[in-house]
């Protein structure tokens, strides 16, 4: 009779601490309002962190959790996505990336913010952010900073050779064999980039693609366009002269911090990067090379104009969110014109409202900004479809195996791509 | 007697419980999905039920026959690896000698070391610029450095490197159990026969500590066969697809993706071949 007892006492208390985990999160609820934000590493957090204080400081009572996720694109949609699926209620306001907002919505994940941020609200921002943002007649996201692709220089090592900013591709491949012959420096490699299997892979091989007229894929037909000629012919230079010319092979492991360490360090003529490197090389306490950097438009291919990918991130409202007031609050904080400002000038991020782009402060620290705003008016974003997570991991794996040997067959590679994504897209017809 | 039964029942209830909801339900759960097509980004699409065709693409879809291969060679190499050194690691933290406890701790340090922080560290080692194993391979001679993460007829050696350090540990650990249990008086009578060093560990060590070295095998087997954190880490998959194991594989269709149902037939397929693999085994333990 004992041994029962306590069989059943052993099992009522394991059932009672199991009720207990599940239960005790959702009671230990604290008074002051308490909003939670998902971001990524960030290469200027005091910026952030500054942030985070003064919306508090403004806003007695209330406690903005900040949750740090991976610097990856791909590796962040993966931890936010995952949040999202589980509906938790613990994600009140998130950084999206630019290719995002579409499935994001399709999804029902994204709280729409017509009714927070009209239109009359968003023609104070650049159009490209603010469409990328839209998804079927509504707005998703607050664009916080835009992204475009640059080419970062040495100066100094241009100018030792007679050298201006290349205007086309083959004329960097040029400059660069030129320079690494002549100094000799086996540290010393000529571009670096961000060529990993990964979604910064897509902007960097959109950009010659794109450059050379050749696409991605269809954004009507839906069907893919990699196997074109002029895509093909785009990657097989990216192959042949970028990184097998002139780049360390290592650059096929790279995202942007370890392409940018590389540069910062003095080991890289020519760098691809966003707006953000400018304040890093800069930076006498984080570059050897602060003071002997350039910046300019990418080079396009010989009789083709210069493309650039379309970055940048939003912020967005969860739809499980139990407080989207005060997470709307939150984001016109972040969003607004001092916040874009202080990330300007402090984060060299590139402000996504257009009347910064005419401010004194931010045009003496970033002087590029005055010619880069065309640029980035003309950036061009990926084709926002609610797939493009699939189409994106395809052309990844397809890009990656085209420019990491050699002697890979890109014909037979575009080929098997370009089925795999039509099947893809095949999912969004007759919708 | 009809009332202990009563009382083991009620003991072995709340594991059952544990074992119900955070295995059954969930294994259950994925098979019943691989044979649905569930897109969470296109939710108008609904959960539509194809039978067997997650499968059919499963089977002529040719990346995932890569990281099938990709995965058994991953097994293949590591396992017996990872076994025969931690037979011998095993063998020398068995015998008594000074400095034996403070030897057996610091043999199950990378053990002890948390998946992601570890493979963090071996992307830093494999790094092509900065990285201990170039430096110990060509030291100074910076011209000759290798970059085994961005070569895809490296990056999976250099990820079975990882593996092999990370969990030689656990197999020198079952196998040491094992040799612990092995008594004294065999080698003693051996000994009296005259028997010399070889013969008593063909003889005696071998046979005995078999079952414990299968046991290693399995344990090992499953768990490469699930190799996720490694990869996730070190190339996410990359390059050229050189390293996408079909648990990351499997992890991209589900959770980046949102292909529900192509992500769960992956999960099937890992949970058979493990399956497979456990039914071999337990079939020599006897």
């Amino acid at each position: 009779m004992a041994a029962v007892l306590r069989a059943s006492l052993t099992g009522a208390l394991s059932l009672l601490s199991l009720l207990g985990f599940v239960l005790l999160p959702r009671l230990s609820y604290g008074a002051p309002a308490e909003l939670r934000f998902v971001s990524w590493r960030s290469d200027s957090p005091w910026v952030w962190d500054q942030a985070i204080k003064d919306f508090e400081a403004r806003n007695p009572g209330t406690k903005v959790v900040r949750e740090i996720g991976p610097h990856s694109s791909t590796e962040f949609h993966d931890l936010v996505t995952q949040k999202l699926r589980n509906r938790d209620p613990h994600m009140d306001v998130f950084f999206m990336d630019v290719i995002w907002p579409a499935e994001f919505a399709a999804a029902g994940w994204a709280l729409p913010l017509d009714e927070f941020f009209p239109v009359s609200e968003q023609q104070k921002f650049l159009e490209a952010p603010i469409l990328a943002n839209r998804y079927r007649g509504r707005v998703y996201g607050v664009p916080v900073f835009i992204d475009a692709g640059l080419l970062y220089y040495r100066r100094d090592l241009l100018a030792k050779y007679g050298f201006s900013p290349p205007q086309t591709w083959p004329e960097l491949v040029r400059q660069a064999r030129r320079i690494l012959a002549e100094e000799n420096e086996p540290q010393l490699t000529g571009y670096s980039g961000q060529f990993k299997q990964y979604e910064g892979l897509i902007c960097n091989m959109m950009e010659y693609i794109l450059g050379n007229g050749g696409a991605l894929w269809d954004e009507t037909g839906l069907s893919s366009s990699l196997q074109l000629a002029s895509s093909k012919e785009a990657v097989r230079f990216v192959r042949d002269q970028i990184i097998w010319g002139i780049s360390h092979r290592g650059v096929l492991a790279y995202q942007e911090p370890e392409s940018l360490a590389l540069f910062v360090q003095g080991r890289a003529v020519f760098h691809r990067n966003w707006p953000y490197a400018w304040e890093v090389a800069n930076d006498p306490k984080r570059s050897k090379v602060a003071g002997r950097v350039g910046v300019a438009a990418l080079p396009s291919f010989p009789g083709g104009k210069s493309v650039a990918t379309l970055g940048g991130w939003q912020l967005g409202i969860s739809r499980f969110s139990n407080q989207p007031r005060l997470a709307w609050k939150f984001i016109e904080f972040m969003t607004g014109s001092e916040m874009q400002k202080r990330i300007a000038l402090f984060a060299g991020r590139a402000p996504a409202r257009k009347a910064l782009y005419r401010d004194a402060d931010v045009l003496k620290k970033n002087p590029q900004f005055r010619s880069q705003f065309e640029a980035f008016t003309r950036a061009v974003p990926r084709p926002p479809v609610p797939v493009y997570i699939p189409l994106s991991n395809i052309m990844q794996r397809y890009f990656s195996s085209a420019i990491s040997l050699p002697g890979s067959d890109i014909d037979r590679l575009a080929g098997a791509a370009a089925r795999d994504m039509d099947r893809v897209l095949d999912l969004l017809k007759g919708k | 007697m009809k009332n202990s039964g009563r009382a083991a029942a009620l003991f072995l209830f709340p594991s059952f419980l544990f074992v119900l909801i955070f295995s059954l339900v969930p294994i259950f759960e994925s098979f019943r999905l691989s044979f649905y097509r569930m897109i969470l980004t296109l939710p108008w699409l609904g959960q539509k039920f194809v039978g067997w065709q997650n499968y059919l693409d499963l089977l002529t879809d040719p990346v995932a026959s890569h990281s099938l291969l990709t995965t058994l060679i991953f097994v293949t190499v590591t396992v017996p690896l990872e076994v025969l050194l931690g037979l011998a690691v095993a063998l020398v933290i068995n015998e008594p000698f000074r400095g034996r406890g403070l030897l057996r701790a610091v043999v199950l340090v990378p053990w002890a070391i948390p998946s992601t922080v570890a493979s963090q560290m071996w992307r830093f080692i494999f790094n092509d610029r900065y990285g201990l194993f170039n430096y110990f391979l060509f030291g100074d001679q910076t011209e000759l450095y290798l970059a085994p993460l961005a070569d895809p007829q490296l990056a999976l050696g250099a990820i079975m490197v990882a593996d092999v350090w990370k969990t030689t540990p656990f197999a020198a650990l079952m196998i040491l159990a094992g040799l612990q249990a092995v008594p004294d008086e065999l080698y003693e009578a051996a000994s009296v026969d005259g028997a010399g060093g070889w013969q008593k560990f063909r003889r005696i060590t071998l046979p005995m500590i078999k079952p414990a070295i299968l046991l290693a095998f399995l344990f090992r087997t499953i768990d490469a066969l699930r190799v996720f954190d490694l990869v996730f880490v070190m190339t996410q998959g990359g390059p050229a697809d050189s390293t996408n194991v079909l648990q990351f594989y499997g992890y991209k269709k589900s959770f980046a993706e949102g292909m529900i149902g192509a992500g769960s037939a992956v999960s099937v397929l890992v949970f058979f071949l493990a399956l497979l693999f456990a039914l071999l085994y337990i079939r020599i333990l006897g």
